[in-house]
């Protein structure tokens, strides 16, 4: 090979490698936007078939719709959420979407953002009044706004104003919160679906004024109720996907998600990465328990310093000593909820499990049973001895409950609560209190509780798709029982048999925390007596946490005593916010409990709140986008977000037969479509929107990928060809 | 000098090796974008297959079925235009996954058969490649998904930008309008759309 030659070949090669870099480059852009347009799925899963009553008389709306999609990232005993909302306005209106959805009981809400278009706005925790302020202000002058309130610890509602015709936008919404663990067993519960409550009717007022206690400010406000749908009528909405980053901190043994199909894929010993299989309609709550491998970490300690504060989190699993339960007779009252709302799958699992627990009482316990809806029956009027006759008898009226009717809670809780003998240390008094909670009124029942509880342990069971935890956990916590939730008729054995191991005596009580060491707070102050399996949980505070835990208690008549050195603690991220959510709880069932007043406690909760930027009773989160949206002139009509009717739950039982579909109207698609042409050619209403259609992309990328794929195996021909010659030229 | 180049030198045959490696890596990538070329095609048609099906489902049921569980959009039409043999199911909604699968009634415009304008939008390399074909006086035949059937007939044909379209939604009046990407040979995406305009026959 000459010089000549030799020259060619290099410039040939240079031309050769410049068009091979020259197409590859185009290629991967062709692809990118292939990848773009794909992006743009909007979801249709809202029909838009549906229309909602508007304000004004004979005037609809089309109801918004929102998807969801949770993304959970556990690390060890807590985990932070990232839920996105994504709101969909399908009407030709500005339209305030208002969403009323639920989180775990326990969970340290602090952050709302509203993503418009490139663009994220983040919220910020004020005092309620002032957000709704913000809000409203925002609202008016027609910025896209967000605001983010607690109407219970576990039920928020999510108002979005200025929703253009047809426009989607993203709220996100982060929280933290602990992971519950009890047996070996760690829980993930996320509720997906409001159920529909039942708000009782004005109960006569009996509250005596004469004494300080105005406790009855938060009985006042009803739970909100959005539009429900009838599952006969309309299809499912309200899509939700969910992620879980379940970094366990230990080798896992079992996962498993109890109610939803999920795909597991493992990335090392104590990691999974738990997706949701498809999309699912937001109708019953997302369960996810996971086990170790091995032994669980029996003690846990977590440490975050913010703003030169210290917080910590720790848990003690106490060792399992054998005690003798049955050496102490029971005395237990079951009260079943045969309401409407338990018509359909709740009712057979309701029965099942009081069934189930006839059958462990042992004819030295004596026992009641009480069933309610909008009546009450009390079957034996008080405890009888659990003698065979009584158990047939028992048996029989529980077998023939039927589901009808509201829900009047407090009447039967406090028939329960009667104790004729509370000095008698033969019996362990105990209430089994089955129900779905579907109450607005949860405070009444709570201070019926606090008021009456004396000797006698509440151990609540939650029967259902989408039971109402707060009510559940506050009250357990309050009689000082337990929380079982029963979502399937196959988890009625286990779970009551978990159950009934637990009911028999707590098995460690007198539970104290102090630390040496440094001058720290614990959160809860008074720990509460611990069950088989059961944790003891708590959180301190302290300007520098150091020295040692001290945790004592008595197992039986032994006591029992555990040190844990707080230098060993970890860091570990939003500790701080679930440190003000256990507080603002403590604060709560203090005040219940009558043992500071509620103007007393709403002052700390604010404060912890404020200070912490959480979403509490009183504080919400508020975003504004203060770039102008909606044209002057342009009305803007409230929407509901209808809801799903939990899964398993029967429209007729808890709506009645007279009433198809509340407030929502469903028509068929002909007379919508009239509708809205009606409704355009409305000369009363505000001009219509310019309305020149505007025409979607109309070719595939089919010719050009075949081109491409052409043009690129012409290209590796001719470089074999190169690399041929090459060979035989020489 | 022919004696050095006898045998290959290890450099000569690495730089063989390299083009080789090059020329295998463009092959595959030559075989990925086929595969979509045919995935995209294969596609369309199964899709109209399932589709039918679906429709006529719907049509005797009176409610929206899916062709597929899966599936994100319902038929909401079936249009023919009998003189070129041309048939296809229309889907809800103008999305892209939409159109991947069938012409599609874009969001907001009127339902076929009601007051206003009806715009069916698909490719112009699958669903909609007829198009071209269809000439003014053409008989085109809507069936709803409740079994309605609405005629009208091919009334104008003209190029427009995507955005100037000057389709008025809500106009008075019974109108439908067919639309794809034009020019229909070219490779790339571009702004212009071709439109079929029709009206009812009363």
């Amino acid at each position: 090979m000459n010089a000549i030659t030799l020259h060619r070949s290099l410039n040939y090669k240079k031309t050769l490698y410049k068009l091979v870099i020259a197409m590859i480059a185009t290629c991967m852009t062709a692809q990118a936007a292939f990848a773009g347009a794909r992006l743009v799925t909007p979801n249709d899963m809202t029909a838009g078939s549906l229309l909602l009553k508007s304000s004004e008389a004979g005037k609809y709306i089309a109801a918004p719709a929102v998807a969801s999609d949770y993304t959970v990232n556990i690390s060890g005993p807590t985990s932070r959420t990232v839920v996105t909302q994504q709101f969909y306005n399908p009407s030709e209106s500005w339209v305030e979407g208002v969403y009323v959805f639920p989180l775990p009981d326990n969970s340290a809400v602090d952050t709302l953002k509203i993503v418009s278009g490139t663009r994220v706005i983040v919220g910020e925790v004020k005092e309620k009044q002032e957000a709704k302020v913000i809000y409203e202000e925002a609202k008016n002058k027609g910025e896209a706004a967000a605001l983010l309130e607690q109407d219970r610890p576990n039920m928020f509602t999510n108002s979005l104003a200025n929703i253009g015709p047809h426009e989607k936008i993203l709220v996100q919404i982060e929280y933290q919160q602990t992971i519950a663990q009890s047996s070996g067993t760690y829980d993930l519960r996320l509720p997906l679906v409001v159920a529909p409550r039942y708000n009782p009717a004005p109960i006569v007022q009996t509250v005596d004024f004469g004494a300080s206690k105005n406790g009855l400010a938060t009985t006042k406000n009803e739970a909100p109720q959005p539009p429900v749908l009838n599952p006969a009528e309309v299809a499912p909405t309200n899509p939700v996907s969910i992620t879980v980053n379940l970094d366990a901190g230990f080798a896992l043994g079992e996962v498993k998600s109890a109610y939803h199909k999920v795909d597991i894929v493992e990335k090392g010993a104590n990691v999974r990465v738990v997706t949701l299989s498809g999309v699912v309609p937001a109708d019953k709550d997302f369960d996810l328990t996971w086990t170790a491998a091995g032994t669980a970490p029996q003690a846990g300690l977590f440490k975050e310093t913010v703003n030169g504060h210290d917080y910590m989190l720790g848990f003690v699993t106490p060792p399992v000593v054998a005690t003798n339960n049955t050496a102490h007779p029971r005395e237990i009252t079951f009260v079943i909820d045969n309401s409407g709302s338990m018509e359909g799958t709740s009712m057979p699992q309701a029965k099942d499990s009081l069934l189930y627990g006839l059958a462990q009482l042992t004819p030295a316990d004596r026992f009641n049973v009480i069933r309610f809806d909008d009546t009450m029956d009390n079957l034996f009027g008080s405890a009888v001895q659990a003698d065979a006759d009584h158990i047939a008898q028992a048996k029989s009226f529980v077998t023939g409950l039927k589901a009808n009717g509201g829900t009047e809670m407090l009447a039967p809780m406090k028939a329960a609560l009667v104790d004729a003998s509370p000095n008698d240390k033969t019996y362990l008094r105990q209430i089994v209190f089955i129900t779905d909670g579907a109450i607005g009124n949860e405070q009444e029942l709570f201070d019926a509780i606090a008021k009456g509880r004396g000797r006698t342990r509440v151990f609540m069971v939650g029967i259902g798709s989408a039971p109402n935890s707060y009510l559940m956990t506050r009250a357990a916590e309050l009689g000082r029982g337990t929380f079982t939730q029963i979502g399937e008729g196959t988890q009625v054995t286990s779970k009551m048999k978990d159950l009934f191991g637990k009911i028999g005596n707590p098995v460690i009580t007198d539970v104290h925390a102090q630390i040496f060491g440094s001058t720290a707070k614990i959160t809860p102050e008074q720990l509460p007596d611990l069950y088989r399996g059961e944790p003891v949980m708590l959180m301190a505070d302290s300007g520098s946490l150091s020295g040692v835990l001290k945790i004592t208690g008595m197992i039986g008549d032994q006591p029992w005593e555990v040190k844990l050195p707080l230098a060993d603690a970890a860091q570990g991220k939003g500790i701080s916010k679930l440190w003000a959510r256990r507080k603002i709880a403590e604060l709560e069932v203090a005040s219940t409990l009558g043992q500071i007043t509620q103007a007393e406690a709403d002052k700390v909760v604010l404060k912890t709140a404020l200070d912490h930027q959480i979403v509490s009773s009183l504080t919400s989160l508020v975003a504004v986008d203060h770039s102008p949206k909606r044209p002057a002139g342009y009305v803007l009509t409230r929407a509901d977000v209808p809801l799903n009717l939990p899964s398993g739950w029967v429209w007729e039982s808890v709506f009645g037969n007279d009433s198809p579909s509340q407030n929502v109207l469903h028509t068929d698609q002909k007379a919508e479509a009239e509708f809205l042409q009606l409704a355009k050619f409305d000369p009363a209403k505000s001009p219509a929107p310019a309305t020149q259609v505007n025409l979607p992309q109309g070719a595939t990328d089919a010719e050009l990928m075949a081109i491409m794929g052409f043009i690129l195996a012409m290209l590796a021909m001719a470089l074999q060809f190169f690399a041929r010659r090459k060979a035989v030229l020489a | 000098m022919s004696s050095v180049f006898t045998t290959m030198t290890p450099a000569r045959l690495s730089r063989r090796g390299f083009l080789n490696t090059i020329s295998a890596l463009l092959m595959l990538a030559s075989l990925t974008f086929f595969g979509h070329s045919v995935w995209i095609f294969a596609k369309a048609q199964l899709a109209q297959v399932l589709l039918e099906r679906a429709f006529t489902q719907s049509i005797l049921t009176g409610k929206p079925v899916r062709a597929w569980s899966w599936a994100d959009t319902t038929p909401v039409a079936r249009i023919k235009i009998e003189r070129i043999g041309a048939e296809a199911i229309v889907l809800k909604g103008s999305s892209g996954e939409a159109m991947a699968f069938g012409p599609a009634l874009v969001n907001e415009t009127s339902r076929p058969g009601t007051r206003g304008t009806s715009v069916m939008a698909a490719h112009r390399d699958t669903h909609f490649s007829f198009l071209k074909n269809v000439k003014i006086g053409d008989l085109i035949e809507v069936t709803r998904d409740d079994g309605l059937v609405f005629n009208y007939h091919a009334t104008n044909m003209r190029v427009v930008d995507w955005n100037k379209s000057g389709i008025d939604a809500h106009e008075a009046g019974f109108h439908l309008v067919l639309a794809t990407c034009f020019p229909f040979d070219a490779i790339t995406h571009g702004p212009q759309r071709y439109v079929v305009e029709a009206e009812m026959v009363k």
